[in-house]
C-alpha cells in the first residue's frame, strides 16, 4: 500500500497533534501517531491516555488502511525535510518506507490495534467560544496553576460554567487567579470541571487560528474541543476543586493604585538581587511611593520605587517576586490596583474598575 | 602518597543526649521513633547496641529486642551545633575536608603534616581536641585512600583509631567480612555468599571476568576494593543536590502491598536521613526498576514539611504512574531533591483553600 502526500499537508496536522506524545512512555504504543486512512480521509490520533489529539487531512488514496508510525522520528523526519518535498509512504506488515527524494527511511509499526481508543465523550454541557476568547480566558490565569502538587486537584485549571458567564480559575496553594468571559448565550445547565495542567497547555497551544468557533462538549469525565478538522479531548481531574469564592479577601481596605509597567519595570531590576529559592521582595507602601527592596544571600541590596496613590496606614509587606510579576504581565490595563489587609494577610491584585479578573497573592512571613 | 584520615563520632547522637541528660549514662538509649510508632532509629547508644539495636532499624524492632531501652527524640538543632564545632576543628587542621554527615569526615592531610607529626600523631590530637571541645569520643581510620581509611577507623571503634599502611593493607581487607566492605548492601552480600565469596581474600580471588559475571558494571569497583585501590579524592564543600534512598529486593516484590510497605519504610528512613542533613525537598521522586532491568523515575511536588506519611501518600501516588500495571519490582528508591535547610521552609503562607 503506498500513500503520497506533500511534505507540508502532513507536518500541519502532525504538528498540532503532537503535543499528547510523551517523550518517555510506560507503552511503547503511546510513543505513536495512529493514522486511520478512511475514504481518503487521513486522520491522525494521537493519545497519552489522558490527551487524544486528532487532526486530518485529505490525501490521495484508493485503499482504507489503520497503521501506527513513531510520532516524534516521523515528525524529526518531517521538518528535516525540504518544503516543496512530496513523501512517499509504502507500508508493509511490520515496516514502513518514508521517502522523499533520494531520502529513505525504514520505521518500524507497532499494531493499529493496540492503539488505546477514547470512550465517547457523551457530553451534557456544550457552547461555543471564539479560539481568540477561549485562549485569552486560560492565559490570563494558566501561570499560577500547581505543578506536581500531592493535592491533585490543584494540578489544573478549574473551568466554570453559570448561565452566560465563563469562569476559569487556577490555584497553587500560594496564589490564586481568577477570570471570566461573557458568552454570547447562556448555557442551560452550569457546570464545574477541572482541565489538567497538560489539557491545558494544549488547548492554549492549538487556539492559534484567532476568529475560528470552537465547540465545547462537557461531560462529567471529558472535555471536549472540536474546531474545524481538529478534535482535542482530555479526561478531567475528578476531585474538588477549592472554593475559590472563599479565597477572596473581603475587608481589605488598604487601597493602594499604581502604574502597572512602572511597577513592573522596577521589579524587573531589583529581581536581579533577590534570593534565587525565595524571590522575596519587600514592598512598602507609604503616602506617595511604594518602594521596593530586595536581598540576596550574599547580602546584596537593591531598591526602587514608584509613584503611588495610596490613603491607608503605612504597611510593609514580603512577596515572592515572581509572583507579582506573572500578575502585573497577564493584567492589561495602564494602572493596578493593591487591596491590602496586613503583613500576613492575602492581597488582592486587580485592574481597577472591572472585576473580569482578580488575583489572590500571599505573602511572604518578613 | 595521600594521607587521609576518616574521623567518625561515636554513637554520636546518643552520645549527644547522654552527655546532654546524665540520668541516660550507662543505660540502653534510642534516638529517634517512638517505641509504638513506625519510625526508624536515627541512633543507638552502646549500651543498646549490645542488644542488636542498630541504626535504621524499625523502632519497634529495637522495643523488642530491649524493651526497658529508653527511646528519645532526637535534637537535631543540638546535633547540628555540635557539628558545626566539630567542622571547625577540622577546618583548623586543613580545608580539605568532606564532610559525609553531621558526625562524620574524610580529611586530606598530606600537605598539612608538619616535619615531625605523622598523621596518626594529628589524627589522636584530633580526637583530642573533638574530646575537650564537646565532651565526645570520636574514633579515627588513617590510610592513604578514602575506602581504606572509613575501614580504619571501624576497627578500634569506639573511642579509639586504627592506621591501615600500605603494607599492612592486603591483610586487613583479606580478612575483611564481605559485608563490611563499602557499597556492599544486603542484597550484594547474599550475591557474594552464593557465589562462596566470604572475605576479601575471596574476592580479590575472583578474576574481573568472574566478578564482570556477578556484579555486571561495579565489576570494576568491587575488582579495585578487594585490592585497596580507590583514587577518589577528598572533595571539600560538596554541596548536596539531593538525599535519596533505594532498595534492591532479594526478591521481586509482586504485589501491590509488598510495594506499599517497601515505600512505608524508605518515607520513615528518607526522612530520618533529611533531619540528619537538617535538610528538607520540595520535589520527591520515585524510581522503580523492574525484572527486565528497565527503570523508570516520576516526580512530584512536595507540600512543606514533608512527613513520613506525606512522602509515602505521594510515593504512593508516584508509583501508579510509574507502574501503572503492577508488574514486579526489583528496585524501589525515594529521593529528594531541591533541598532547601529548615529555617528556611515555610516562609511562603499559604492561602487557605477549604
Amino acid at each position: 500500500m503506498k500513500l503520497s502526500i506533500a511534505k507540508n499537508d502532513l507536518l500541519r496536522p502532525l504538528n498540532r497533534v503532537i503535543g499528547a506524545v510523551e517523550r518517555r512512555n510506560t507503552l511503547p504504543v503511546l510513543g505513536t501517531v495512529l493514522f486511520q486512512l478512511n475514504q481518503g480521509l487521513l486522520e491522525l490520533t494521537t493519545t497519552d491516555t489522558e490527551i487524544e489529539l486528532k487532526d486530518s487531512v485529505q490525501v490521495d488514496a484508493d485503499f482504507d488502511f489503520e497503521w501506527t508510525l513513531p510520532a516524534r522520528k516521523l515528525f524529526d523526519i518531517l521538518r528535516s525535510l525540504p518544503d516543496d518535498s512530496t513523501v512517499n509512504i509504502s507500508l508493509a506488515e511490520t515496516k514502513a518506507t518514508v521517502q522523499a527524494g533520494r531520502a529513505k527511511f525504514t520505521l518500524s509499526m507497532l499494531s493499529a490495534a493496540d492503539f488505546p481508543k477514547t470512550d465517547s465523550v457523551g457530553a451534557s454541557t456544550r457552547f461555543d467560544i471564539v479560539q481568540e476568547d477561549l485562549k485569552r480566558l486560560f492565559s490570563r490565569v494558566d501561570f499560577s496553576m500547581a505543578q506536581q502538587d500531592v493535592r491533585y486537584y490543584l494540578n489544573g485549571l478549574l473551568l466554570e460554567i453559570e448561565g452566560d458567564v465563563l469562569a476559569a480559575v487556577s490555584t497553587d496553594g500560594h496564589r490564586l487567579s481568577y477570570a471570566k468571559h461573557q458568552l454570547p448565550a447562556m448555557v442551560a445547565e452550569a457546570k464545574q470541571v477541572i482541565i489538567p495542567n497538560k489539557g491545558v497547555r494544549e488547548l492554549i497551544r492549538l487556539m492559534d487560528d484567532p476568529a475560528t468557533s470552537a465547540q465545547i462538549s462537557l461531560s462529567d469525565q471529558h472535555i471536549q474541543m472540536r474546531s474545524g478538522s481538529l478534535c482535542f479531548t482530555s479526561k478531567l481531574i475528578d476531585g474538588k476543586f477549592p472554593d475559590y469564592r472563599r479565597v477572596m479577601p473581603l475587608d481589605n481596605d488598604r487601597i493602594g493604585t499604581v502604574d502597572r509597567n512602572a511597577l513592573l519595570a522596577a521589579l524587573n531590576r531589583v529581581q536581579i538581587l533577590s534570593n534565587e529559592k525565595f524571590n522575596g521582595v519587600r514592598l512598602q507602601f507609604a503616602g506617595d511611593q511604594l518602594s521596593v527592596q530586595a536581598n540576596n544571600p550574599e547580602q546584596e541590596q537593591a531598591e526602587d520605587a514608584v509613584e503611588l496613590n495610596y490613603s491607608g496606614e503605612a504597611l510593609e509587606i514580603g512577596f515572592n517576586i515572581r509572583y507579582i510579576i506573572d500578575v502585573l504581565k497577564v493584567i492589561q490595563s495602564e494602572t493596578v490596583e493593591f487591596k491590602l489587609g496586613d503583613s500576613n494577610a492575602s492581597v488582592l491584585v486587580l485592574p481597577p474598575g472591572v472585576d473580569d479578573v482578580k488575583f489572590v497573592v500571599m505573602p511572604i512571613r518578613l | 602518597m595521600r594521607k587521609i584520615i576518616h574521623i567518625d563520632m561515636d554513637a554520636f547522637y546518643a552520645s549527644v543526649e547522654q552527655r546532654d541528660h546524665p540520668e541516660l549514662r550507662g543505660q540502653p538509649v534510642v534516638v529517634g521513633g517512638r517505641p509504638n510508632s513506625r519510625g526508624v532509629v536515627a541512633a543507638a547508644s552502646y549500651e543498646a547496641r549490645q542488644y542488636g539495636i542498630r541504626s535504621a532499624m524499625p523502632a519497634a524492632k529495637a522495643h523488642q529486642l530491649c524493651p526497658h531501652a529508653i527511646f528519645v527524640k532526637a535534637n537535631f538543632e543540638t546535633y547540628r551545633r555540635v557539628s558545626a564545632t566539630i567542622q571547625s576543628i577540622f577546618q583548623s587542621v586543613t580545608p580539605l575536608v568532606e564532610p559525609l554527615s553531621l558526625d562524620e569526615a574524610f580529611l586530606d592531610v598530606t600537605d598539612s603534616l608538619s616535619e615531625r607529626q605523622t598523621a596518626t600523631e594529628l589524627a589522636a590530637d584530633i580526637r583530642q581536641q573533638i574530646k575537650v571541645q564537646t565532651e565526645l569520643n570520636a574514633s579515627a581510620g588513617i590510610s592513604y585512600n578514602k575506602f581504606l581509611a572509613k575501614i580504619a577507623s571501624d576497627i578500634n571503634k569506639p573511642n579509639g583509631q586504627f592506621v591501615i599502611t600500605p603494607e599492612r593493607a592486603q591483610t586487613v581487607l583479606d580478612a575483611l567480612p564481605i559485608g563490611r566492605f563499602h557499597g556492599i548492601g544486603r542484597t550484594t552480600e547474599q550475591k557474594c555468599h552464593n557465589a562462596g565469596i566470604e572475605t576479601g581474600f575471596d574476592l580479590r580471588n575472583k578474576s574481573l571476568v568472574q566478578l564482570q559475571r556477578l556484579f555486571g558494571s561495579s565489576a570494576q569497583r568491587f575488582f579495585d576494593m578487594a585490592r585497596g585501590i580507590d583514587h577518589r579524592p577528598v572533595r571539600p564543600h560538596r554541596e548536596r543536590k539531593s538525599i535519596g534512598i533505594e532498595n534492591t529486593f532479594s526478591k521481586n516484590l509482586e504485589s501491590h502491598s509488598a510495594f506499599v510497605e517497601a515505600l512505608d519504610q524508605l518515607s520513615h528512613q528518607l526522612i530520618a536521613r533529611c533531619e540528619r542533613q537538617g535538610k528538607y525537598g520540595q520535589t520527591l521522586t520515585l524510581k522503580v526498576r523492574f525484572g527486565d532491568f528497565t527503570t523508570y523515575t516520576r516526580q512530584m511536588r512536595l507540600r512543606l514539611p514533608a512527613t513520613a506519611e506525606s512522602l509515602l501518600d505521594t510515593g504512593v501516588q508516584l508509583l501508579g504512574k510509574a507502574n501503572p500495571e503492577q508488574k514486579p519490582l526489583r528496585l524501589i528508591g525515594l529521593s529528594i531533591s531541591d533541598l532547601i535547610t529548615f529555617d528556611q521552609r515555610d516562609v511562603q503562607l499559604n492561602l487557605r483553600l477549604e
